[in-house]
């Protein structure tokens, strides 16, 4: 019998093992820490998607920069 | 129906914009207004807010200018791709009671993967964490719907074969339907994975072929003095 942690490593066994009701609960509190650091709404363009229109306006934030921003970037 | 549930299901994808499979009649349309203008919410891009877009299988696109959702996404769809009518997702729904009592009503698991198989790169690996999940999460004694269920949508070789060479009376049968099991049944992976690549490359180009009119439809929305001109020039 194959285990999770053979075929997709420990951390998505982990999730795997979660309740349905554990992984909401536990994908709610990621989203508060987004919101919390500015994160917006905005969804990413999905480029693959039927819906997507490329000459179409894209949203921009109140204050005019992304919700997160690189303020230091260390080399390669 | 999307990312929210897939995070159910056992997927994991944090989708910023929120999508409702709905019931396309009149009194239900009603009260989607009404909570759309709870919301604040307008519509963006194309088509229209009109019920015939909605029964010809078009998504219509929202923003949400309330302060409490400010931006979020909302995509409403009530007619999708090889997926069953709406009346038969909601016999099937999965309801879920968050803990301040709010209750959500979610496409069930067979629903959710049907609904996911595009022409998008990120429904795959979506669709095979979904299956993985559930198969995992399985009982020593699964039900003959759930075994069916694996055979017919496991997307990772290892398990595909695992499933078929443990019920390979059951894989027999359902070989008409897919054939890619006869792999599974004799365990050899290498097949089965060209085979599940070729099969995903099948589904994804009957997607993009039943999005081909509806595309144009929108770019005819989208841009309407173009196809005017074009029409005169012919």
């Amino acid at each position: 019998m194959i285990q999770p942690e053979e075929l997709v490593g420990d951390e998505w066994a982990e999730w795997y093992r979660l309740t349905p009701v554990q992984r909401w609960l536990e994908s709610e509190k990621l989203w508060q820490t987004y919101l919390a650091l500015g994160g917006s709404l905005d969804p990413e363009p999905d480029t693959q998607s039927p819906f997507f229109d490329a000459r179409a306006p894209r949203p921009r934030p109140a204050h005019g920069r992304s919700g997160v921003r690189i303020l230091r970037r260390g080399r390669v | 129906m999307g990312g929210q549930a897939c995070v159910f299901y056992g997927a994991a994808e944090f989708s910023r914009d929120t999508d409702f499979a709905i019931l396309a009649d009149a009194a239900n349309l009603a009260r989607l207004r009404k909570a759309l203008a709870d919301l604040r919410a307008e519509t963006i891009a194309v088509p229209p807010f009109e019920p015939e877009y909605l029964r010809r299988g078009h998504a219509i696109h929202f923003r949400c200018q309330h302060p409490a959702a400010l931006r979020m996404r909302v995509d409403i769809m009530s007619k999708m791709r090889g997926v069953d009518p709406f009346f038969k997702l909601w016999q099937r729904r999965t309801t879920l009671e968050l803990p301040d009592g709010t209750k959500c009503d979610l496409l069930s698991l067979p629903d959710l993967v049907q609904a996911k198989k595009t022409q998008r790169d990120k429904d795959w690996p979506m669709i095979r964490r979904l299956v993985e999940a559930n198969y995992f999460s399985k009982n020593s004694r699964p039900r003959a719907a759930q075994i069916k269920f694996w055979l017919m949508e496991l997307r990772t070789p290892r398990l595909l074969a695992e499933v078929a060479q443990t019920h390979t009376g059951v894989a027999r049968r359902l070989v008409a339907q897919r054939p890619l099991l006869e792999h599974g049944i004799t365990g050899n992976l290498a097949r089965l994975e060209i085979a599940l690549t070729a099969e995903e490359n099948k589904l994804r180009a009957q997607d993009k072929s039943y999005w081909k009119p509806l595309f144009e439809e929108l770019e005819r929305l989208r841009h309407p003095r173009k196809f005017d001109e074009k029409g005169k020039a012919e």
